[in-house]
């Protein structure tokens, strides 16, 4: 099932490249009035787009083109007249009659409407040269406000694209994403995946181990332990310093330097473009949280998925923390998740199917009252950052295979307060639930063994003793 | 419109008042309850049209486009391939309805960790943009094994998908089925005129009006015969349909659930007595249609265990492709189901068994044999070694032909 993910198309997606191709003189050919476009801001990048009129609506209505990230895009039908074109008491700069338009850029650039106002097209056209010039101070203002900020925007197209304001999204619950750090770097000769300079992992995607699961090679499996101690350490050093206050960002900041310093590579890090080092995922958010901003608070739950490229071989596993005093339903979710994992853990053994792992999460979820979340599963690991086999969550799945010794994979199950679907944030990352309420994670990179399995990044002696359950 | 200003041309000026809010109002959005509401509505089917080049693929997905059916039915185009992103998706509007078309945009992110396929991303973000869609046709290109699509459109019902993988229909030229059929025959690989009829659940007989015309010595309804039967030879539950320029009832294409459990196409096909289902191959040492039949109740998990065997762990020489069956389980008052596309299968209850009538099992095989040189009675008794367990408690007795 596992498949290849697409090549970005440079130029294919975005609201621009939708602009030219549906032709706004087409449009503008089938309205009856001079120029009724009306500028939108796309939701996603912020900038400003203009609604055209497609054939089939030239009956007086516009069909705006709203843009889309990778989840949506939808088209919005608004009425001609709902936007009344003589409420504006402004005249035309060049020439002085009443002015019914204005300038887009100025629009764009928040720019006051004076001056900026013009009767008809050709009167634009003819101030074009003199008038932009207002553009040019406003960005040179905007780049100097931009760079105080030391370059903290908000992440769009799964990384590719940073905005300086808070995209528009139906959010589901309280939390809201916040502005991201630039790029971390990595020391030269550190040996990298191969989607660290451009974002595109080239290996993956058309590897046979997509369809076939690897049995490991001793001399692979040792390697592999190495890895996943080192990741297990990683993660380790972020849970200490986990408290109110810190953001995700230093958790990022933190889980960077403790594996380039271990000779690793985090492998998150520009993997189809995601922008940092490991995922934080904050409450209602489910997985692939992006490290940004925002301080921990009190009563938060946050889960840090870490993964290291070290050796050729990836070692991937994750924990859910508990930020200050969390209340008794959150605790309660946090412990049933990490029970669903360790009870899948203990099913496997050569012989057992795969599809087996979602029966026993789903089995103890329900049970708890909770909902498994079913959009994202267990995967493969190894040379491959995710490969074969595919492992749901939940029950009653199709999934093919049967573990056999040597094999090595991941089992994370999602755990959801509420209903279990989830929904992305404009990010193109961010995955939370569709209600709002919390959600739980727990990973590990298991090793099947010939009498059943090996926790490759089961904790060590060192762990710090976050989880009360433990204790006793 | 980024960094224009230098341009000699100013941009479309816009009219004032239209200014966006930092804000934009929440209507202009599907609010995330439609969203949820579109999940709980019935899925919408999606058929996937297979064809070999020229054998009326385009005729029929016009004819489906242009025909007053009064449904309201995307199509999406041809261009299914590895390296293109963006999909075109004809949509015929419904009654009087022009058609329209849009772009559906096939996500390029990771899909590793991701249960769905960017390809059901991209419908169900169709079946969510649009009011009402009553049904999704996949046109493939010519050369395309169905197997990879089928299986990444049968989605596992635990994930209430907006879509759902109705059929597969193969249109095939009834001119030229004989000789690509012989061509590749001699060919040492099994090309995919064989895929495609072997995974249709509807076959299309076209251009049967153009048979005649040929120098046969047969006359026309006999040629079709032999057609007919060399399909069955290779996929004995196809239903098909005989067509001019692909003009076909439309309630014989759409809506025939031939992947749902419950509603398992041919499961009255595949609860007849056997021995009419199925005519003797010729074309029995490569590809062949195996037939499982018993009286009495099965073990479920045997079952499994078999056909683990023979899907996952390729334990004969036999390439399994498609497989249907019905079971009548040890302890269990309800009829199985079981179907299989490529290694993935399922087992499930579908309902009770009817009162009085005959309860049995049934495993119908479409495979290939993976050696050419075998002979039917070497797989035969192949595929016998490998049904010995389950032959312990069911003492299943095999039919070839």
């Amino acid at each position: 099932m596992a498949t290849a993910p697409r090549v970005p198309r440079e130029g294919k997606r975005g609201c621009r490249d939708h602009l030219v191709s549906g032709a706004p003189e087409l449009a503008c050919f089938f309205l009856p009035v001079p120029v009724l476009l009306s500028p939108t801001h796309c939701r996603i990048c912020g900038e400003t787009w203009v609604l055209h009129v497609e054939p089939r609506h030239s009956q007086g209505k516009h069909l705006g083109s709203i843009d889309h990230d990778d989840t949506e895009r939808r088209f919005v039908l608004m009425d001609k007249d709902s936007s009344a074109a003589a409420e504006s008491a402004l005249s035309c700069s060049r020439c002085g009659k009443p002015a019914y338009l204005q300038c887009p850029k100025c629009v764009e650039l928040k720019l006051p409407r004076e001056g900026a106002a013009f009767c008809t097209q050709d009167c634009f056209k003819a101030s074009w040269s003199s008038h932009k010039s207002v553009h040019l101070k406003s960005k040179l203002a905007n780049v100097q406000s931009e760079q105080t900020q030391d370059g903290w925007l908000y992440c769009l197209r799964k990384g590719q694209t940073r905005t300086s304001e808070l995209p528009y999204f139906d959010w589901t619950g309280a939390l809201r994403p916040y502005p991201i750090s630039q790029r971390r770097l990595v020391p030269e000769g550190l040996e990298k995946p191969d989607w660290a300079v451009d974002g595109i992992p080239k290996i993956e995607p058309n590897s046979d181990l997509q369809n076939i699961v690897e049995i490991k090679t001793p001399e692979q499996i040792e390697r592999m332990r190495e890895t996943c101690r080192i990741a297990r350490e990683v993660l380790d050093a972020a849970a200490r310093i986990i408290r109110p206050g810190i953001t995700t960002d230093e958790i990022d900041e933190v889980v960077h330097q403790a594996t380039i310093a271990a000779g690793g590579y985090p492998s998150p890090l520009n993997y189809h473009f995601f922008p940092k080092s490991c995922c934080t995922s904050v409450n209602e958010v489910i997985c692939h949280g992006i490290p940004d901003a925002r301080k921990l608070e009190d009563g938060d739950i946050v889960n840090v998925d870490v993964t290291v490229y070290y050796k050729g071989v990836h070692g991937d596993l994750n924990e859910t923390f508990f930020v200050g005093e969390v209340d008794e339903a959150s605790q309660q979710l946090v412990r049933c998740t990490y029970e669903c994992l360790e009870k899948a853990i203990s099913i496997v053994k050569p012989g057992v199917r795969f599809r087996e792992v979602g029966e026993v999460i789903n089995r103890h979820a329900t049970m708890s009252g909770f909902a498994v979340v079913k959009s994202y599963c267990g995967h493969g690991i190894g040379e491959l950052f995710h490969c074969a086999p595919n492992i749901p969550h939940y029950g009653r799945n199709k999934a093919v295979g049967i573990m056999k010794a040597g094999q090595t994979f991941t089992i994370e199950p999602m755990i959801n307060a509420g209903v279990w679907r989830d929904r992305l944030w404009p990010d193109g990352w961010t995955a939370v639930t569709s209600d709002g309420k919390r959600s739980a994670q727990f990973e590990h990179t298991l090793l099947v063994t010939e009498t059943g399995v090996e926790v490759l990044t089961a904790r060590l002696p060192s762990s710090p003793k976050v989880f009360p359950w433990l204790n006793s | 419109m980024g960094n224009d200003d230098d341009d000699a041309a100013p941009p479309l000026a816009v009219r004032i008042g239209n200014e966006p809010d930092s804000n934009p109002p929440e209507r202009s959005y599907r609010s995330q309850n439609v969203q949820q509401g579109t999940s709980e509505e019935s899925p919408v089917g999606v058929t996937v049209i297979t064809g070999y080049l020229g054998a009326g693929k385009s005729t029929l997905v016009n004819y489906i486009l242009n025909a007053q059916h009064g449904k309201k039915i995307a199509v999406i185009l041809n261009e299914f391939g590895e390296e293109i992103g963006v999909e075109r998706a004809m949509i015929n509007e419904g009654e009087g309805g022009a058609l329209v078309e849009e772009w559906v945009e096939l996500a390029n992110g990771c899909v590793c960790c991701t249960v769905k396929h960017s390809l059901v991303q991209a419908l169900e973000q169709l079946v969510q943009r649009k009011e009402r869609l009553d049904h999704i046709l996949l046109e493939t290109t010519g050369l395309a094994d169905p197997a990879p699509l089928a299986s990444v459109l049968w989605l596992d019902d635990q994930l209430e998908s907006a879509i759902t993988l109705d059929s597969i229909i193969t249109v095939v030229d009834a001119k030229n089925l004989q000789r690509q059929l012989e061509e590749h025959l001699k060919s040492s690989f099994f090309p995919e005129v064989f895929l495609q009829i072997a995974f249709a659940d509807v076959v299309i007989l076209n251009k049967v009006d153009l048979v005649s015309q040929e120098d046969y010595e047969l006359d026309t309804s006999s040629i079709l015969e032999e057609l007919e039967k060399q399909i069955y030879n290779i996929n004995s539950l196809a239903t098909v349909i005989h067509t001019v320029r692909c003009q076909v009832d439309l309630c014989k294409i759409l809506d025939r659930q031939a992947y749902g459990a419950k509603n398992i196409a041919h499961l009255e096909k595949l609860l007849e007595d056997s021995k009419s289902t199925f005519s003797r191959s010729r074309h029995d040492d490569t590809l062949c249609t195996l037939c499982i039949y018993e009286e009495q109740p099965v073990d479920l998990d045997m079952v499994r265990s078999w056909l683990e065997d023979l899907l996952w762990e390729k334990k004969s020489n036999m390439d399994v492709y498609r497989c249907k069956g019905v079971l009548n389980v040890l302890n269990s008052d309800q009829l199985h189901t079981l179907q299989a596309v490529r290694e993935i299968y399922e087992i499930v209850p579908a309902r009770k068994w009817d009162q009085g009538k005959k309860q049995m099992s049934k495993i119908i095989l479409h495979s290939f044999d993976l050696i050419r040189t075998w002979t039917a009675m070497q797989l035969r008794i192949h595929a016998w070694r490998n049904l010995m367990y389950v032959v312990k408690l069911g003492k299943l007795r095999m039919e070839d032909g």
